[in-house]
């Protein structure tokens, strides 16, 4: 018997090319960042859009590596900065969410109390000046502290809990376990996939997070990757308007470069999101269910 | 009245596990969600940093009226409008077609990598794409010499103001779009297969179905997101603009977030102006919201709050 196959239609070959230059719209400028990053800074000058490498060489690495060791230390501050944050903010928010699940006096009221900072805030400069008079400034907890957790978070994770069928705890209950050991005996390994994802989100926002420490982070031994990117290639633009008194200097943050502190700050992001995508995308819908 | 107040004393102590697990984030809430609402009371003050907040003299409204004789930000108010208004024209229909599309494909395997490609971006900051997208769009770039090699012109991305505003939602696109799209996927994933197959023997074709099936039954998400979109339109989006702009565009593509960065941080600073800006803006899209919802419901009986 002949298997009956389907012809592809208009609808199927135009949606194949539309995706399909979606795609490589995204990958060509990524991939000719990797490439400037790899070459030589002459190379780069000879041919700006080369498929690959023109003269190959890990310099510009070994110069980020070596020559300013600010990329190292804006690793591991970023590194303590994200693990730090993902952890006592999800500590936080669980706790919350769980809360918010149950039934208890004064509920509505607090519930209201977070909702309302959904759509409203002190803005800007009151939170700056906040930071400010905490005596926060140039501190990783203010980092932290200012993005521990969201409404958003909070209220996707209890209607998590509240899935969570009734039966399960009282039956714990009445074996005599209390309302702290249901939490974490029962209640946390039921939402362990929903803790997952929002970790991994959680994670993601302190690794990108770049305006708060611009504002708050002076001193360049508290810096964080994204702080250091962005100095590194704001002071190689200037000195392109600075012209020749500066271009010894320019020299020194060729493109090649400042691709290579592009790589390095989103490589591990690279190198997971392939595996970890489906949680994303879990993340995302889960929080489509109405509040 | 006496007995009531006992057994909301023993409901009370029944919970203390509860409010002890809720303690941690009140005490963080209260600090740094409501400690800055206190902080707005600078708006209405002529500030100074040795009165403090609370001592600093009443002015009224007086920071809020040179919102509107001040040429800066008068000027930061209509781009922000003017760029707001070109996302919702240029960005917002994308991820629905995108979303269409990949639907509409086959090949399950060859979906899961393109869907991995598209998402990709947005896990990025706009400091890591802006430095992509600038070094590849620039005069020497990649793109500009690829079109050279080709013969033509090059074109300036980067350092002409109409240009740079094309730039600013092909690149929002760019980075976003795959992201926005899962929602509507997962939207269109929830349509009763049913009604497809009802479409295929009454000769509908594929782009009949995917108009009057496909884009009907979701049009309660697109209606919450544009609500939502709208809801945002004050603020036109800083990280992207903050990251991509340069010297030769920056006043064309001044909205009122980069002012209030520029006169707070780059120049002498006066708190209780920059405060008013900020609340005025909040105060504007949070009506604008509100106004969102209530003409979405008039027209399609779909609406976010309420």
């Amino acid at each position: 018997m002949k298997i009956k196959r389907k012809r592809y239609d208009g609808v199927d070959i135009s949606c194949f090319v539309c995706l399909t230059i979606f795609a490589l719209l995204i990958i060509v400028p990524f991939w000719n960042a990797v490439v400037i990053s790899l070459e030589t800074y002459s190379a780069y000058i000879r041919n700006p859009m080369a498929w690959v490498p023109g003269e190959f060489t890990w310099d510009n690495f070994e110069y980020l590596l070596k020559q300013s060791n600010g990329l190292i230390v804006a690793y591991a501050n970023t590194i303590k900065v994200a693990v730090i944050g993902t952890l006592s903010g999800m500590l936080i928010s669980i706790m919350a969410a769980y809360a918010f699940s149950q039934e208890f006096p004064g509920k509505k009221p607090l519930f209201y109390l977070m909702l309302l900072t959904m759509f409203f805030g002190g803005g800007l400069i009151p939170t700056y000046l906040l930071v400010k008079n905490l005596g926060l400034i140039d501190k990783h907890a203010a980092i932290i502290l200012l993005s521990l957790t969201s409404t958003y978070n909070i209220i996707v994770m209890k209607n998590g809990f509240e899935s969570i069928p009734r039966d399960l705890p009282e039956a714990a209950m009445i074996d005599g376990a209390n309302e702290l050991t249901i939490f974490a005996r029962i209640m946390i390994p039921l939402q362990k996939p929903m803790i997952a994802t929002f970790s991994l989100f959680t994670i993601v926002g302190y690794w990108n997070s770049w305006y708060w420490p611009m504002l708050v982070l002076n001193d360049s031994r508290k810096t964080v990757l994204q702080i250091f990117l962005r100095s590194l290639i704001a002071s190689a633009s200037q000195n392109v308007s600075m012209e020749s008194a500066a271009m010894e200097e320019f020299q020194t943050y060729t493109l090649g470069i400042q691709m290579a502190a592009v790589i390095a700050v989103i490589l591990p992001i690279m190198m997971v999101y392939p595996f970890l995508q489906k949680y994303f995308v879990k993340g995302v819908l889960v929080g489509g269910v109405k509040m | 009245m006496d007995n009531r107040k006992r057994k909301l004393g023993i409901r009370m102590w029944r919970a203390r596990y509860i409010y002890l697990l809720l303690l941690p984030y009140v005490v963080w809430l209260l600090i740094f969600h409501y400690g800055p609402m206190y902080g707005l009371l600078m708006a209405f003050k002529k500030y100074s940093a040795r009165l403090g907040v609370w001592r600093s003299p009443w002015i009224g409204f007086a920071n809020f009226k040179r919102i509107f004789i001040t040429p800066g930000s008068v000027t930061a108010i209509k781009n922000t409008f003017l760029i707001s208004f070109g996302r919702i024209l240029f960005q917002f229909p994308f991820p629905i077609m995108l979303a269409i599309m990949i639907t509409e494909m086959r090949g399950t395997k060859l979906k899961r990598v393109y869907q991995t490609i598209f998402t990709f971006p947005h896990f990025l900051s706009w400091v890591v794409v802006g430095a992509i997208l600038t070094s590849f769009l620039s005069s020497n770039g990649g793109i500009n010499t690829m079109l050279a090699n080709m013969g033509m012109d090059k074109i300036n991305f980067l350092s002409d103001s109409r240009n740079f505003l094309i730039l600013l939602f092909a690149s929002a696109n760019w980075k976003g779009m795959g992201w926005s799209a899962i929602i509507y996927m997962a939207a269109i994933a929830g349509i009763d297969p049913t009604l497809y197959d009802a479409a295929k023997v009454d000769g509908a074709s594929r782009l009949q179905q995917i108009r009057h099936i496909t884009l009907a039954c979701i049009r309660a998400t697109i209606a919450i997101v544009l609500i939502l979109d709208v809801g945002h339109i004050m603020s036109a989006g800083f990280d992207q603009i903050f990251n991509m702009r340069n010297p030769v565009v920056s006043n064309s593509v001044q909205i009122l977030d980069t002012y209030v960065y520029d006169i707070t941080f780059l120049a002498t600073p006066d708190y209780g102006f920059s405060t008013a800006v900020g609340l005025f803006k909040a105060v504007i899209n949070f009506a604008v919201l509100l106004l969102a919802n209530k003409i979405v419901h008039i027209i399609s009986g779909e609406r976010m709050i309420g």
